[in-house]
């Protein structure tokens, strides 16, 4: 194996479903077998994905860390490399470097109440990590989802949504900024939910995961509601290169989003100029 | 330490031109730049700095990273990936101290963990022999950030241009092995040319008539985010990125594929600037889209973060070029002076 760091390693598409409109969700597995047993990844991480001859760009990983084998990424046609991988087929090849990043914390918030509120295709860093707490059930206490999209066509991982709402103690909330005819759920703004749910904020943590105004306007809520700072965890998104902490791009003050996040808690964010 | 006499020194030149790929600094239409001694008619220039930093060396304006080889259209098959990692042995004379003291920034950031492989074998590969400055330009100011006139560390052989000769100080293992080698060109210092290059020293010491209160900026800087005069810059700065180009510190990247062929492309590296305003543009938003902003960032990464990361590492050596080539004519140090001066 290649140890450069910039070297990807070659996965083939082995699955290509339509997740929502102009979405698309990628199951992914290395054509090395060993590389296929050995790769993990935390929840939060991403990958450099490489669209071979167009570039690379930084995609959560979506699958669970207890998914072995293969790796889901939930991808929006929205830039050149997601374009082009959004034209590949089925056994088509890619390439990818990581996992990169921290990852979410997991083992520090066992014991707690969860609050997740993503938007749009912000559930996908979410994923893995609801899917692995749901896996441990007992190490936390109530689980509450609460997910948003523009229109009912952009919602993602719909199943999912319907096994976790059919969990034990755990509320799932869904909600579009603008409805079609055939939408009979919430109407508004994700932050529209959070009245709608009884949080005990001095035993939840909240992992807020969307598009910047999203989460601006969350943690806001979040802090006016009595959230502690640290138990407010987001994940940053911002243009990058390397992936590896070198190439500049990312950087949030002192921080490097690549390397050093990009889980951050909010209280860490308070102190990196930019960030929020 | 051991003397070479100028006569001497191209044909030093010329001898490890047999093993390596040499690079000295070339005087043309007033301005000096790095280049293959043997492709030009220009006289080697013991005077003054080079316009590009030596960085490009080591971390080049554009290079190929990896080439990609793929199946065609239907056929079956993998992807060859093959790298580019350039080991060609080089030696690089007339580097400057702020130049050397910039490697030590692209040291840190390239070779620690992750270690870059491109930039850490052209490194191993280099063999430095630094100029000092007797004299220092209008814009210098490596005096202020200890980075020069002259350096006395971070080189295989430092020179000190003595008039006739240069006094040659060893500064490695590999210094001295290419001295031994090369005996023939070399002989031992007296006393009297050794009290010279101190004397040369002093005399360049006091030479400068740029300077920054490093120190203070950096004490002013964390509470500086309102100063008026990020703003003011805007006004006048032409976006264009040269004072990270010229920059012996910035490495700022980018990474980008070029089709080749229908079935093979490339994967390059080129130097990016913090002040381009793609630079943090992601699909949908734009992360940092004030020029202000930008300019901000410039200043605190090179004087807050980089040194926040790098044990106390600072992002700027004091080579002045980024006020030698703006464009607009802006008076950085003038600048960074009154952001220490604010009250």
């Amino acid at each position: 194996m290649n140890h450069n760091i910039y070297f990807p390693q070659i996965a083939i598409i082995k699955r290509v479903k339509d997740e929502a409109e102009g979405i698309k969700r990628f199951s992914l597995e290395f054509e090395d077998a060993k590389l296929r047993e050995s790769f993990s990844h935390r929840a939060g991480q991403f990958i450099e994905l490489t669209v071979f001859g167009v570039g690379e760009a930084p995609i959560s990983i979506t699958s669970s860390p207890a998914d072995k084998g293969f790796i889901e990424i939930c991808v929006v046609n929205v830039g050149e490399v997601t374009a082009a991988l959004h034209l590949k087929k089925e056994g088509e090849l890619v390439g990818l470097r990581g996992p990169y990043g921290n990852g979410f914390p997991f083992d520090n918030v066992k014991g707690r109440d969860i609050l997740f509120v993503g938007g749009g295709i912000g559930l996908a860093p979410l994923r893995p990590l609801i899917k692995q707490m749901f896996a441990d059930r007992d190490s936390f206490r109530k689980m509450t989802i609460l997910y948003g999209a523009r229109t009912p066509g952009l919602l993602c991982f719909r199943d999912d949504l319907a096994a976790w709402a059919a969990q034990k103690d755990s509320i799932v909330l869904v909600t579009v900024d603008t409805p079609d005819e055939g939408w009979q759920g919430n109407v508004g703004v994700v932050t529209s939910l959070l009245p709608k749910v009884e949080i005990e904020t001095q035993r939840t943590t909240a992992f807020v995961c969307g598009p910047p105004i999203m989460i601006h306007f969350v943690i806001h809520d979040l802090v006016a509601r009595g959230f502690a700072e640290d138990a407010i965890i987001t994940s940053m998104e911002r243009r990058m290169e390397c992936g590896l902490g070198k190439c500049g791009h990312c950087s949030i003050g002192t921080a490097e989003v690549c390397a050093d996040g990009p889980v951050f808690s909010y209280g860490q964010l308070k102190e990196l100029k930019e960030s929020v | 330490m051991k003397v070479l006499d100028k006569k001497n020194a191209e044909k030093f030149l010329e001898t490890l031109g047999s093993e390596h790929k040499v690079i000295v600094p070339l005087l043309s239409s007033g301005d000096i730049n790095f280049g293959d001694p043997d492709s030009r008619s220009q006289a080697l220039d013991y005077k003054g700095i080079t316009h590009y930093s030596a960085k490009g060396f080591f971390f080049p304006e554009g290079e190929a990273l990896l080439t990609f080889e793929l199946p065609g259209r239907g056929e079956a098959g993998t992807v060859a990936i093959k790298d580019h990692v350039n080991d060609t042995k080089t030696v690089i004379w007339g580097i400057r101290p702020c130049d050397l003291n910039g490697l030590k920034v692209l040291d840190a950031v390239f070779l620690s963990e992750p270690v870059d492989p491109y930039y850490q074998a052209r490194r191993k590969s280099t063999l430095l022999i630094a100029l000092n400055c007797n004299q220092a330009g209008k814009n210098c100011f490596c005096l202020s950030l200890d980075a020069g006139p002259c350096a006395h560390e971070g080189f295989d052989l430092g020179l000190t241009d003595l008039g006739d000769e240069f006094l040659v100080e060893i500064g490695s293992e590999a210094g001295k092995k290419l001295i031994e080698k090369h005996s023939e060109f070399f002989r031992d210092a007296t006393e009297a040319e050794e009290a010279k290059a101190r004397e040369l020293e002093e005399k360049s010491r006091d030479s400068f008539s740029s300077s920054l209160d490093a120190a203070k900026l950096r004490a002013k800087l964390p509470t500086a985010d309102n100063s008026p005069v990020w703003e003011e810059q805007v006004t006048k700065c032409k976006v264009c990125g040269t004072c990270c180009f010229v920059c012996p510190t910035c490495h700022c990247f980018n990474i980008e594929d070029l089709k080749k062929s229908k079935k093979v492309a490339q994967r390059m590296r080129y130097w990016d600037s913090c002040q381009l305003s793609g630079f943090t543009q992601m699909a949908g938003h734009n992360s940092r889209p004030n020029q202000a902003d930008r300019w901000r960032q410039k200043v605190l990464h090179k004087f807050l973060y980089l040194p926040h990361k790098y044990e106390g590492l600072i992002g700027c050596v004091g080579c002045g070029r980024c006020v030698d080539h703006c464009q607009a004519g802006i008076k950085i140090v003038e600048v960074l002076g009154r952001v220490a001066d604010e009250s």
